[in-house]
Parts: structure tokens; C-alpha cells; sequence
């Protein structure tokens, strides 16, 4: 039966008992009454008719539908009369399950879901473990590839590449750079990709002089040529190379940016974060050209386990392997055992490794966010309970039962929690879209993000975990409610049963613990991020612009065409009005390490030799970038022709120790160096890690293709267009990838910090927020409750000041409790976060004091308000109340 | 049990069936007519008899719902037969021993 059959059901049931009593009206009638006793007679004869009717409806029976319908219309009806209550359940819970599904939908669309290839279970990365480079997790060597493609049994295929940014054209514009992958074309044979339009790569695209081919991206394809067919055979010019597209990549096809595809092995590695690929190119390599000791790092190996390989199989496999290479007459090197190994990952390891512990991170504080909101709301309904209580009293003693009294309860939050949900996905999808419309972070799979089932069935798994949650204490209430008790209970002389309060004050501990805990987290990122904000950097990037520039082989192949083009630019730089200093480095500052090398000192040649980091700089660079000097010069015009470095201070120290590291001479690379000049350490590869040892030489000596040219001027971002002009002007075919001012490269390198830290404040203050609503609704209830018996004790003597202590050493066991709870906690999840602190430990007694102090004064201010309010009860008014 | 042993006879409305059980038992069982009702709506939930609104009467000008007998009515009523009349044997067995042997 459907309850809008209800009425008819209803109506019928009359129909039939009027016809029954005519009925046996007439017969009376016939027996001779007159029609007004045979109607009574009738009467008689049936019995109780409300009686029957009652028993017909119980005997249909009320459907589980109807009893949640009737239920929820009971409780939408009790939410209406106390609206502010209403409000804020409701937006508590939509700000939670928002917060909650947002959060889930990351983790689920980058740690949980499979990548989106055919068994992507059987996709691997394989990293060499390279001795003498004392990196146990390097891109493997192309040379070495090509020898486990041959000989290893356990891939049904590898296939290794490369990243690469390259400047896309079509037609006459300006180059944009373009996020470019360059692979042996068995790349798609492996993930078992398929082309939308075309085809993807045919074995002959790696083969020399038959290479210049491209297959597009869906979003590329769609960004260029807005979904025309026709773009396959279209003709692209890409890194200064004409290039044919033959293919078009499924929408649904996503493959990771190389700054998100590592072995996380090294939980320092610090790397830009590149934009995912949008081109793809096949590489025609000459593999004899690779040496067998070296290339390390500058490839990626991916490939498909045969079904049924495991892991430690593969592992295994490519090890034997590499010990055949170092056995190999070829091999140039140390070859003892272990010099050279190898390892197999799975791919979806590769790809998110490195966000695992951010996303579960900000999945516990969420959570921990959710349940705070629900036990608030708890404790809210149990005010709410106490207050009713009567009511439910009357009803329980009218006979209602147990369990309906229960259900009208769990029916509420039901209606509330339901609400709140939906509200709380549609706020979820609007974070979201503007999360990833404009997404500095860098997070892998970011373009997989979305709202999908798992999320859907989550959010509703939360609503009605909240739901339950929140109604548990109530309903648990009622059961201990003694009908008879509460209804000799005088309204008016209500003293809040003990247990009542005792219950409340739980749930403030536990709340308190859950929000102690999430602050005390929330210190820690914040403590790292002004650590790294103000760290000592032994550079000024205020007022500083820099130009990132790709040269390309196939315009700028002579080291003297990119020797004149510096030298044109940094001209052209200098003239621009308001300019200061102008200089250019082969690497970005702030954009992780780049060309390392090992250094020898001439004198002392069995001396360890570290690698060290490489800039190629013109002079002017350390006057641009604000870098003191320790000894000696900087680079001058005069160093253009001449083998000469400079050295940071602390690779000075390594090598000199406390002698005199100028005029010293060091070996790079087989060629001699003298030192000209030490300049102090800076930080200039990563805020995260201690300043790198540097050395710097000039950019006459190896001209860089990607070239990061800086300027100095008073208002570094009013400079954006005009460095592109200077440039422009040299040399309008040129790629300029970007101009920023060095402020937002500062800012742009600590996104993840600062978005981490930026969420986890967000949740902290919340959740403070929460705890101190529940503590003051608490207390407020209890001052109500405990007027009389505050306005006896001022009759009796109590002072104003006794009266405040009361009130505040009600809230203060839960409190005090709670924090140290949540100390205990936040221990254990400071533990779990290390690795994501800077300069912070995970006992941090500085952030402790802090946030206990916090807290305690949050606590203060939210008791302090029902303290005044029994404070200036005037005890004849509360006891004439009586 | 004696609503479905009735209605084997054929259709019958409310009061035909109250009338009925009174005449057959000779007003032994003086049921309330009114107290029918709430078993008539518990064998029709069941499935046991199916009711229809029809004209009777002299001039077919009133309706009386008449409950009919279901093909799942007529096996429960054979199973409550056997089920009662083993249970009267039994109580007989235990009033009259003398007599059953």
C-alpha cells in the first residue's frame, strides 16, 4: 500500500461499515422497530465502530515508508519551531560533509582509483640503484633498458622517456610552451592505449629521418584545433621541428607530469611541478651513443608485467641482469657486486607516492573535523533532549513506546543530516571546480578528479554515520528516562539530572581531545611554513623578475649563436628603463636541483669529491640576486675567456677547509678551474633543504639552452611585458615559457606547503569554533538549570567570584582532560607527519604552549559568557521564581 | 478459519458472513459484527480472500464489498482444518479416553 492510497484505503473502510449498518438497520426495521431504535439496534450489533476502525488500521499495518514519512514530517515540523537550532545543525553538517566529501573525492580519485589503463595493476617503474652515484632510486640508463628489453622474461614489455617542455606552434604566433613527452614508441603498446583519431606510434617513428610525428592530447586536439578530425596529417612546428600529427589520444586518457612520476624513495627530492603532458613524440635514439656509465637520472622506464610476475619476480630478473652488465667486457667502472642494481615499483606507486601522506593527512583532519561537528550537534540534541524531556515524559506515559520516542529522535537528525548532505556535496563540487580551475598544488592525477559513485556512496555513508552519531546520545537519553521522574520534576524547579550533565561533559572532553589534536597538527604545518617563509634564502628576490627562455637545438644548435643571443638580451634588458641590474643562470632559482658534477681539487686529487650543483651565470648575476661575497670577485666581462669559477662557502670549506680557497684550482669534467671567488651559501635550489653547494662558472663556457634571465628594477611586475619585449626583439621565434617576478617563484615553490598549511588552518579553526560552541552551550544550559540552586548559594553567602569559579570548574575537568587527550594524539599524528615538516619537530614544545594556550583562552572566552550570566543572577528573584 | 469456511460457499459481504456464523453456529458464537472487520482486513492483507466492490440488492442500486475466496485462502483453510481437527481429536483423546478406545 503506497501512503498516497492512504485516503482511499480510509474511505473505503467507512464506506463498508455504513453499508454493514444499513444493512442490518433494514432488518431491524423489518422486525418492526421504527427506524430510529432499528438504527441503535444496529449499533449494538456491530460494537465499538471507532474500536473497529482502530483495529483495521493497526490490522494494515503502518509500512516502513509511511513510519519514516509520518516521522520525518513530525521532525520537520519540530525543526520549524526552534529554527535557529535547525540553522545551525544544518549548516554545521553541509560545512562537514562538504569539507569531508571534497577531501574524499581527492583521495579516492588519486590514491584509490586504479590508474585508467587496461590491467593497470601490471604497470611498473623500474629505478637503478647506482653506487658510485649514491642513489638507490635513479632513472634508469637508456643502454641498460635496451639490455633488460632484451634479455628479461618477466615484462611483456618496457619502454623508457623523457619529459621535455618545448615551445607548440601553428601558424605565425608566438611559440607557447607545451608540456611534451618523448618516448620509443612502444609507449602506448604498453599501456595498451588506442588512438580517437589516427593512430598512436608505428615501431618506424623511432627510426631517424622518419620521427617527425606527434600524437595530440584530447584537451591539446581540442585547444588547437577544437576537435577537428582533420587535425590528423595537420603539420605543428614543435621545438623548432616541423612535425606531422598522426594521432589523437582518448579523452579519457591522463598520463603524469615527470615531476609526478619518481620512486619517492628520497623524501628530499625537490622538483618543480610541470603540467601534465599534452604531446606526445616518438624518440629516435642511436643507443650506442649512450655511455654504459652514466645518463643516469634523465629517463623513466615504465612497462607491463607478464600476468602472474610479481613484483620481487621482476625485481629480482633485472638484477641478475645488472650483473651481467657489470660482468660485460664493456663495462667501464667499479665492478663490484652491488655497484649496480635495480628495482620495480608499480606504476600507481610512481605516480602518487609522494602525496600519500598530505591526502591521509588531510583526510584524518577532516574526519576528525566531522566528528567534532557531530558531537557538538550530540550534545546540542541532548540539551534539546533535556529540555523535551517533559514532553517525551507525557508521551512515554501516555503509552507511546520506547522505540518510537527514539525514532522521532534519530528521525530529526535523519531530516537534518540529509539535508546537510545534499547541501554538503553541492558545496563539495563547487570547491572542487574552483580547487581545480586554478590549481597551484602539485598534485598527480589532478586531472582525474571528480565526483563519482564511490564519493557519492561515501558522503551518504557519512550523512547517515553523522545522523546516527548525533542521535545516539539522545536516544540513549530517553532509554534511561524515567517518565515518572521527570514528571514530578516542576519545570520550573529543574535541576538538570546529574547523569544528564556528566554525559555532556564526555562529550566536551572528547571534543575538546579531537580539536586539541587537529590544532596542535595545524601548529606544526604553520610553524614549517613561516620556518621555510623565513628562513634565510643568501638571496633577495624582491624586486626581481625572471625570464624563462627554451632555446632549441635546431635554432640555437652553435654555442656562439646562444652566446650572442644572451648577449643581445641582457642588452636589451639593461635598456629597459628603470632597470637596475640585469643578468641570466641556466637554472631557475628555487626550481630544484639541475646539471650536477663532481669536483676535484687539483692539489689534492684522491680527495672525496661530492656532486655538486652547476649554474652557468653572466656577470651581474650576484649583484642581480642581492648574493654576498666572502672572498674574492664576482664574475667581470674580463672572466669571458677564461676556465674560472666562483664557489659557494660552504663547498669552499669542503675542499679548503679554513685555507684560502682563491686562486686554488679544481678539476671539472677533466678540465681546470681556478677559483676566482666564494660567495656565501644560499638556498637557491629549494627553501626545503640546506643551502646546496654551488659552484659557478661563466656562461661563455657552456651556454645553457634554457636560459633564466633577471632583472632588477623597483617594480619587478611591471617589468612582465617588458622582458618579453626585450627578448621578442632578438628574436620573435624564440620560447618564452614564462615571466614571473621572483616573489612568485618563492611563492609558487612552498604551494603545497601553503595549501596544506591554508587547509589544515581552515579545519583547526573550525573546529575550535565547534568546541567552543559546545562548551558555551554546556554551560549556558546548566547556569538555566542551576539558577535556584546559584541563587541559594548567593542567599547563603556566595560571592560573584565563587559563583564564576563554579561555573568555570564545570567546564574545566573536560577541558583539561580533553587537551591532554589530544597532547597524547597529536604526538602520535606529529609522528606520521615528520617527514612533511620543516625545521619543525614533531613534539614542538613552542607550538604546544601555543596552542594550549589558545585553546585554554577560547575556552575561557566561550565559559566566560554563562559565567557572568550566573554570576549576576539575583538570588530573591531566583528563589521567589520557586 | 470460519470467515474462509464460510466464504466457500461462495462471495458474501461483511454482514452476510457476521449473519451467517451467527445462524449456522445458533447464535452460540454471538460475534459483534464490527469485530469482523479487522479479521476480514488481516485475511485480505494476507492474500487468503480478495474483496470487490459489487451491486446487490433488489435493484442492484446499493454496492456491498464482497470478499471472495483466493486459491491461497482454500489451501490455508484445508491446512487449518486438519490443524483443528487434530487438535479437537486430541482434546476429545484427553476428555473422553473411555470412549476413543
Amino acid at each position: 500500500m503506497r501512503w498516497w492510497r492512504h485516503r482511499e484505503r480510509e474511505q473505503d473502510l467507512e464506506r463498508e461499515i455504513r453499508s454493514d449498518l444499513e444493512l442490518e438497520a433494514q432488518e431491524q426495521e423489518a422486525k418492526g422497530l421504527s427506524p430510529q431504535e432499528a438504527h441503535y439496534a444496529a449499533r449494538r450489533a456491530f460494537g465499538n465502530v471507532t474500536w473497529v476502525k482502530e483495529e483495521v488500521r493497526v490490522m494494515w499495518g503502518w509500512t516502513l515508508w509511511e513510519i519514516i514519512f509520518r516521522e520525518l514530517r513530525y521532525a520537520a515540523r519540530t525543526l520549524r519551531k526552534s529554527p535557529g537550532f535547525a540553522a545551525t545543525a544544518f549548516l554545521t553538517l553541509a560545512m562537514g560533509i562538504g569539507a569531508s566529501t571534497a577531501v574524499f573525492t581527492v583521495v579516492d580519485s588519486v590514491l584509490l582509483k586504479p590508474l585508467a589503463f587496461h590491467e593497470s595493476g601490471r604497470l611498473v617503474a623500474c629505478w637503478e640503484s647506482v653506487r658510485f652515484l649514491g642513489d638507490d632510486a635513479t632513472g634508469p640508463n637508456p643502454r641498460h633498458v635496451e639490455v633488460w628489453r632484451q634479455r628479461a622474461t618477466a615484462f611483456s614489455g618496457l619502454t623508457y622517456l623523457q619529459n621535455a617542455a618545448m615551445g607548440l606552434t601553428l601558424g605565425a604566433e608566438h611559440p607557447r610552451l607545451t608540456s611534451a613527452v618523448v618516448t620509443i614508441p612502444n609507449l602506448f603498446e604498453i599501456l595498451q592505449v588506442h588512438a580517437l583519431q589516427g593512430r598512436t606510434f608505428i615501431p618506424e617513428d623511432g627510426v631517424q629521418g622518419h620521427d617527425n610525428v606527434a600524437v595530440l592530447t584530447y584537451p591539446l586536439w581540442q585547444d588547437l584545433f577544437h576537435g577537428d578530425p582533420g587535425a590528423v596529417g595537420a603539420t605543428i612546428r614543435l621545438g623548432d621541428v616541423s612535425r606531422q600529427v598522426v594521432g589523437v589520444l582518448p579523452a579519457n586518457f591522463h598520463f603524469p607530469s615527470g615531476s609526478a612520476l619518481r620512486s619517492f624513495r628520497r623524501a628530499d627530492q625537490s622538483v618543480n611541478v610541470a603540467p601534465d603532458p599534452a604531446i606526445f613524440i616518438p624518440a629516435a635514439l642511436d643507443i650506442t651513443k649512450f655511455p654504459w656509465n652514466g645518463n643516469y637520472g634523465n629517463w623513466i622506464t615504465l612497462g607491463r608485467l607478464n600476468p602472474g610476475v610479481t613484483l620481487a619476480q621482476a625485481s629480482a630478473q633485472l638484477n641478475t641482469i645488472q650483473a651481467q652488465i657489470l660482468g660485460d667486457p664493456s663495462w667501464p667502472a667499479d665492478r663490484r657486486a652491488g655497484a649496480l642494481g635495480a628495482w620495480v615499483q608499480p606504476m600507481q606507486e610512481a605516480i602518487v607516492g609522494g602525496s600519500r601522506t598530505a591526502l591521509w593527512l588531510l583526510m584524518a583532519s577532516v574526519l576528525s573535523l566531522m566528528l567534532i561537528a557531530c558531537l557538538n550537534l550530540a550534545n546540542a540534541q541532548l540539551g534539546r533532549a533535556l529540555t523535551r524531556s517533559r514532553e517525551s515524559a507525557v508521551r512515554a506515559a501516555l503509552g507511546a513506546a520506547k522505540w518510537r520516542l527514539i525514532w522521532s529522535v534519530l528521525a530529526e537528525n535523519l531530516l537534518l543530516a540529509a539535508l546537510g548532505g545534499a547541501a554538503g556535496i553541492l558545496l563539495a563540487k563547487t570547491a572542487l571546480d574552483l580547487f581545480m580551475r586554478d590549481t597551484p598544488v602539485g598534485l598527480p592525477r589532478l586531472s582525474e578528479i571528480h565526483l563519482n559513485l564511490n564519493v557519492l556512496l561515501f558522503s551518504t555513508l557519512l550523512t547517515f554515520g553523522a545522523s546516527l552519531v548525533s542521535a545516539l546520545l539522545p536516544a540513549l537519553r530517553l532509554l534511561a528516562t524515567d517518565p515518572q521522574a521527570s514528571l514530578q520534576q516542576s519545570s520550573s524547579r529543574s535541576f538538570g539530572s546529574r547523569q544528564g550533565n556528566r554525559l555532556r561533559r564526555w562529550l566536551i572532553g572528547m571534543q575538546v581531545a579531537g580539536c586539541t589534536a587537529l590544532l596542535l597538527v595545524t601548529g606544526l604545518f604553520s610553524k614549517s611554513l613561516l620556518h621555510l617563509l623565513g628562513e634565510d634564502k643568501g638571496f633577495d628576490t624582491a624586486e626581481v623578475a625572471v625570464a624563462e627562455v627554451r632555446l632549441t637545438p635546431q635554432s640555437y644548435g652553435e654555442d656562439q649563436s646562444r652566446v650572442n643571443f644572451d648577449d643581445a638580451v641582457l642588452a636589451n634588458l639593461r635598456a629597459i628603463p628603470g632597470v637596475e641590474a640585469a643578468a641570466m643562470v641556466s637554472a631557475m632559482p628555487l626550481g630544484g636541483e639541475s646539471w650536477i658534477e663532481f669536483v676535484q681539487r687539483v692539489d689534492k686529487p684522491e680527495q672525496e669529491s661530492p656532486l655538486i650543483n652547476f649554474r652557468w651565470v653572466s656577470p651581474g648575476y650576484f649583484e642581480t640576486t642581492r648574493q654576498r661575497l666572502v672572498a674574492g670577485r664576482f664574475f667581470e666581462e674580463r672572466d669571458r675567456n677564461l676556465s674560472n669559477v666562483v664557489l659557494s662557502e660552504g663547498e669552499a670549506k669542503a675542499l679548503w677547509g679554513n685555507d684560502d680557497a682563491i686562486n686554488g684550482q679544481v678539476k671539472i669534467e677533466g678540465r681546470i678551474f681556478t677559483v676566482i671567488g666564494v660567495v656565501a651559501d644560499s638556498r637557491n635550489t629549494s627553501l626545503k633543504t640546506p643551502p646546496a653547494r654551488m659552484a659557478y662558472v661563466h656562461y661563455k663556457d657552456r651556454p645553457p639552452f634554457p636560459t633564466y634571465f633577471l632583472a632588477r628594477a623597483p617594480y619587478a611586475s611591471g617589468l612582465v611585458s617588458a622582458m618579453r619585449q626585450a627578448i621578442w626583439k632578438y628574436d620573435p621565434e624564440v620560447t618564452i615559457a614564462r615571466v614571473k617576478t621572483l616573489g612568485a617563484q618563492l611563492t609558487d615553490s612552498l604551494a603545497t606547503e601553503r595549501f596544506e598549511t591554508l587547509v589544515l588552518l581552515s579545519f583547526g579553526a573550525a573546529a575550535l569554533l565547534l568546541a567552543m560552541l559546545g562548551i558555551y552551550g554546556v554551560l549556558s544550559y546548566s547556569v538555566v538549570t542551576r539558577k535556584q540552586e546559584i541563587g541559594v548559594r548567593m542567599a547563603l553567602g556566595a560571592t560573584r567570584a565563587k559563583v564564576y569559579a563554579l561555573t568555570f570548574a564545570e567546564a574545566g575537568v573536560p577541558v583539561f582532560a580533553g587537551v591532554s587527550v589530544g597532547l597524547a594524539g597529536s604526538v602520535l599524528a606529529g609522528r606520521a607527519v615528520q617527514t612533511m615538516l620543516y625545521g619543525t619537530r614533531a613534539v614542538d614544545p613552542a607550538v604546544i604552549l601555543m596552542v594550549t594556550g589558545l585553546f585554554l583562552l577560547s575556552a575561557v572566552a566561550a565559559a566566560f559568557l554563562p559565567a557572568r550570566r550566573a554570576a549576576s543572577v539575583e538570588p530573591m528573584e531566583a528563589l521567589r521564581s520557586e | 478459519m470460519l470467515i474462509l469456511r464460510t466464504l466457500l460457499f461462495g462471495p458474501a459481504h461483511g454482514h452476510q458472513i457476521a449473519k451467517h456464523i451467527q445462524r449456522t453456529t445458533d447464535d452460540l458464537l454471538q460475534i459483534e459484527h464490527g469485530s469482523l472487520y479487522p479479521a476480514l482486513h488481516r485475511l485480505e492483507r494476507k492474500g487468503w480472500i480478495a474483496a470487490k466492490w459489487e451491486a446487490a440488492g433488489k435493484d442492484l442500486k446499493r454496492e456491498f464489498k464482497y470478499y471472495r475466496l483466493t486459491t491461497a485462502g482454500k489451501k490455508q483453510l484445508l491446512a487449518e482444518e486438519s490443524k483443528w481437527k487434530r487438535l479437537t481429536r486430541a482434546v476429545a483423546r484427553i476428555m473422553w479416553p473411555a470412549e476413543e478406545g
